[in-house]
C-alpha cells in the first residue's frame, strides 16, 4: 500500500523547527509587543478596506514578520514530525497513527465546542489562532505517548 | 482473537526480536500481538505462520466476542 509518509530523517528536521516555534509561540502568548517588529512585503488577500478608500482585496502589502514566520515554521515542523516514518514503520505503528489522528480530531473539536460556549469577544480570536495548531499538537503528543507507553509496558 | 505465538516461539526457540526480524516488524508489534492488544493483518499473520511452519488456524483462533 502506498504511504504518504516521508523518510525518517525528516522527523529530526521537524523537531528542530517545531520545538523553537512552540517556545516562541508561547512567548508571544504573553508578550505581544516587541521592541522591534520587522515587517515584510507580501502579496495576498487582505480584504476590502471598510471606511477608507477602497483598495483591491488582493494586493501587495506589509505584514508582521515574526508572528507569521513562527506560524509557518510551527506548521512545517509539526507536519514533518507528524508525517515522517518511525525508524521501523510497520502496521502496528500505522494503527497507533490512526488512533492518534482520531483522538486529536475528536479532542480538538471537543475543545472548540467548549471554547465556543465559554469564550466570547476578542479572546475568541485567540482561540481561533491556537486552534490552527491544536490537531497537530494533540496528534504529536498522543502518538508519542502511545509509543512510549507501549515501550514501557513490556 | 487468540494466538499461540508465545508458545510457538518457545517451541521454535525464538525471541520476540528474532521473530520480529523474520517477519519485518518491530519487537513491540510482536509483543502487542502476544498481549492481544493488536490484531495483525492477514499478510502478517500468514508470515508468522510460515516462520512456525504451521497453518493459520493452528496459530490464530477466534474468540467468543469476535
Amino acid at each position: 500500500m502506498k504511504s504518504l509518509l516521508l523518510p525518517h530523517k525528516y522527523k529530526l528536521i521537524g523537531w528542530v523547527l517545531l520545538v523553537p516555534s512552540i517556545v516562541a509561540g508561547l512567548f508571544f502568548m504573553f508578550v505581544t509587543e516587541l521592541p522591534f517588529s520587522p515587517k515584510i512585503w507580501t502579496i495576498g488577500y487582505f480584504g476590502q478596506e471598510f471606511l477608507s478608500q477602497p483598495k483591491s482585496p488582493i494586493r501587495l502589502d506589509k505584514i508582521e514578520l515574526i508572528p507569521n514566520l513562527i506560524s509557518v515554521l510551527l506548521l512545517i515542523g509539526g507536519l514533518l514530525v507528524m508525517f515522517s516514518k518511525e525508524k521501523k514503520e510497520d502496521e502496528y505503528i500505522n494503527q497507533i497513527r490512526l488512533n492518534s489522528l482520531q483522538n486529536s480530531v475528536f479532542f480538538n473539536y471537543i475543545l472548540l465546542f467548549f471554547c465556543i460556549i465559554f469564550i466570547h469577544g476578542i479572546p475568541f480570536f485567540h482561540v481561533m489562532i491556537y486552534n490552527l495548531f491544536t490537531i497537530i499538537l494533540i496528534y504529536i503528543l498522543r502518538f508519542h505517548f502511545l509509543i512510549y507507553k507501549n515501550a514501557i509496558n513490556e | 482473537m487468540n494466538n499461540k505465538i508465545k508458545v510457538e516461539r518457545a517451541v521454535n526457540n525464538l525471541t520476540q526480536e528474532q521473530l520480529a526480524e523474520k517477519v519485518s516488524v518491530t519487537r513491540q508489534t510482536i509483543n502487542a500481538i502476544e498481549l492481544k492488544k493488536f490484531v495483525p493483518s492477514t499478510v502478517l499473520a500468514l508470515k508468522i505462520c510460515r516462520v512456525f511452519n504451521k497453518s493459520l488456524d493452528e496459530v490464530f483462533s477466534l474468540e467468543e466476542s469476535d
